[in-house]
């Protein structure tokens, strides 16, 4: 293999890793905070991409505009989403229910029961069939770098999630809500003592990372040209396994892993093919339950 | 919920249909299709034409006296519902005969049960060259790939082309699809220099290409439905691609060309579905699709509307009150019937319906025929 095709399907690995690194940031910030896996973060991406397609169609606003109408869909859906599925099971804020492991699991049916109500809804709206994107919102544009062609695509998914990334450190560490998330997830209890309103916490959790769902959903959606009530889902289960390998609550060791994934699953097509690409990926999940069985980059609870 | 309330939806059209002739019972069929799930795009359009045949049915009259009514039921075309469903419909004593499934994997696995406990079933899509064999009750109203990949194979060879690329789907379609293609270009003295296959749900190909365009074929052989297809067409034109693509009829889609825009100009395909024909009930087929459901209809429709049609005729062949097993016999006895994707015959010894295909160029944004 020459050079110019092994720099091309680092780039080709390297953007699929990025789609699956932006849907992972989201779910492993609520997976830090309430330690239960979101099943409809996948709905909420799909539903970002809907959402700025209707924005596209019905306003046909500069690009940078469509983004900014997508976060507040985002946002809105992952705080619907709260209300409807999350709030429900956390009516008692004793320590036992608190700590209830069932309580708990009850909110992974009911996010899988919102994801599957949405994705069916979406499709008895706009039926299961890809959406016609207009041309000229199409991230597809090609770019050449030398010999390695990339997209512009490429340039606005790698920009956004780098400030995305950016962004979440900056509200984690720097912010009185990022405090805040971070005391819930390390210690319910004792942020309830110390007198953080853990339930407006959560709601911003949400809506923090279903806002980073939602946008990834509408820019994978114009990079690769397929918007369809389906599309959450490859990219959700393939984030999930970034977010075990990485360690569940660390978003960092997520993009790293999804990044990874990405690049693996380009090389695994090169060098054997396409139908062994799963294998890599779900065999990097088994590998890392093997032998890190916390994930990567699981770093020891913080004592605050 | 979504499939129930759709059965229920088009019981409650179809009883409307039957109430005037409310002492008579309906002549009943059954129709397999995905309607939810990620192929159900393609079961919404057997299930539009199948409306139009049935209500246009209904409104001469029906036959014999007897209205017909088509039951669906939703098979997400997953092998193991489409065997659940099968189970159903064998056990309804009402159904006579069955429609579909899409796919060929799930028209097998319920082929099985079928074919053990003798019940016709003719798909619209079904082209696994092994699906008529699983037993004597199969029929389809499609040109296998085996007719198909020949034919592409023979039109690009004829056009001098002497090394191809070939992308397909993994699974039981894509490979029958890619291996009879392969097959005869091999055999004709061309080179296959690659051969990539995808999962289905696969979006982004641009790794495939870039190892397809590193062994430099003169052309790419698409093995693949529209959807896909769409989205491999405009990643090939954003890596410059420099092969030229040709694909088969599942291409044939208004779809296609609006999903892909620009990078679909350019693709040959086989069709044996033509809409721009000037046929007098193609023309009358094209416009009634478009008044009712807003838009063209594609191969798929087409496909769906003639195996309803095939259907049709057995039934007034077989009378109104036909057995099973005399539904299969009129099924097979299928000859010249005159419908929107050629007139097709159903071959005596193999089933197999024999049908026309015609070769076309996407310009423009438009599929043109070429003569």
């Amino acid at each position: 293999m020459d050079a110019t095709v092994f720099l091309q399907q680092l780039v080709n690995g390297l953007s699929i890793g990025l789609v699956y690194a932006l849907v992972a940031i989201g779910f492993t910030l609520i997976f830090g905070v309430l330690n239960v896996v979101n099943f409809a973060h996948g709905e909420v991406f799909t539903v970002g991409a809907f959402g700025g397609l209707l924005v596209i169609t019905m306003l046909a606003p500069p690009l940078w505009v469509v983004l900014l109408l997508v976060l507040l869909i985002g946002g809105f859906s992952g705080f619907a989403l709260e209300r409807l599925a999350f709030r429900p099971f956390r009516r008692f804020a004793d320590e036992a229910s608190l700590k209830s492991k069932a309580m708990r699991e009850a909110t992974l049916l009911s996010s899988l029961a919102v994801s599957i109500i949405v994705r069916e809804l979406l499709e008895l709206k706009f039926s299961g069939e890809m959406q016609t994107i207009p041309q000229s919102f199409l991230l597809q544009s090609p770019i050449a770098l030398g010999p390695v062609l990339i997209t512009d695509g490429n340039l606005v998914i790698f920009g956004s999630s780098a400030l995305m990334l950016g962004a979440l450190q900056y509200i984690l560490f720097r912010t009185r809500v990022g405090m805040a998330i971070r005391a819930v997830s390390n210690n319910v209890l004792g942020a309830q003592f110390v007198g953080i309103d853990t339930n407006r916490t959560i709601i911003a959790t949400f809506v923090v990372g279903s806002l980073m769902g939602g946008i990834a959903g509408i820019m994978v959606g114009l990079y690769q040209g397929a918007i369809f009530p389906h599309m959450g889902f490859e990219p959700g289960i393939k984030a999930f396994v970034a977010m075990v390998m990485g360690g569940l609550s660390s978003p960092g060791g997520a993009v790293i892993c999804a990044l990874i994934i990405g690049v693996s699953e380009t090389f695994a097509t090169q060098f054997v093919s396409d139908g062994w690409k799963a294998l890599v990926s779900y065999g990097f999940l088994l590998l890392t339950l093997w032998f890190f069985p916390s994930g990567i980059f699981a770093t020891r609870k913080e004592k605050m | 919920m979504n499939g129930l309330s759709k059965l229920l939806s088009l019981a409650a059209l179809a009883w409307g249909f039957a109430a005037p002739a409310l002492a008579q019972t309906p002549i009943t069929i059954g129709y397999q299709l995905p309607l939810t799930g990620t192929q159900s795009q393609y079961g919404e359009v057997f299930r539009n034409s199948a409306v139009m045949q049935l209500e246009k049915l209904n409104a001469a009259g029906g036959v014999g006296g007897r209205k017909v009514e088509i039951l669906f039921e939703d098979s997400k075309s997953d092998p193991k519902e489409a065997v659940a469903i099968a189970r159903k419909f064998v056990d309804d004593k009402r159904i006579i005969a069955v429609l579909g499934d899409f796919a060929s994997g799930p028209s097998m696995a319920a082929g099985e049960v079928y074919g053990k406990e003798g019940m016709a079933q003719l798909s619209q899509t079904a082209s696994h060259p092994d699906f008529l064999k699983v037993s004597n009750w199969q029929f389809r109203n499609i040109t296998t790939q085996a007719q198909e990949g020949p034919f592409n194979a023979r039109w690009m060879h004829g056009a001098g082309i002497k090394t191809v690329a070939v992308i397909g789907l993994q699974n039981d379609w894509g490979l029958s699809a890619t291996g009879e293609f392969a097959k005869e270009f091999e055999k004709l003295g061309g080179k296959v220099v690659a051969t990539e296959l995808f999962n289905p749900g696969t979006r982004d190909f641009r790794a495939i290409l870039t190892k397809v365009s590193q062994r430099k074929p003169e052309a790419v052989y698409l093995a693949m439905f529209y959807e896909e297809g769409a989205l491999m067409l405009q990643q090939a034109r954003q890596l410059s691609l420099a092969a030229r693509i040709h694909s088969a009829s599942p291409f044939y889609a208004p779809k296609l060309v609006e999903l892909a825009g620009p990078a679909a100009n350019g693709v040959f395909i086989s069709s044996t579905f033509v809409a721009e024909s000037t046929a007098p009930n193609v023309k009358a087929f094209v416009e009634e699709y478009k008044k009712r459901y807003g838009s063209e209809p594609n191969q798929f429709a087409a496909q769906a509307f003639d195996a309803v049609g095939i259907m049709f005729e057995a039934i007034k062949r077989a009378g109104p009150n036909a057995t099973r097993a005399q539904m299969r016999d009129a099924l097979a006895a299928t000859a010249d019937y005159p419908g929107v994707t050629g007139t097709t015959t159903f071959d005596k010894q193999s089933r197999e319906p024999a049908k026309v295909l015609s070769r076309m160029e996407i310009q423009a944004g438009k599929f043109v025929v070429l003569r």
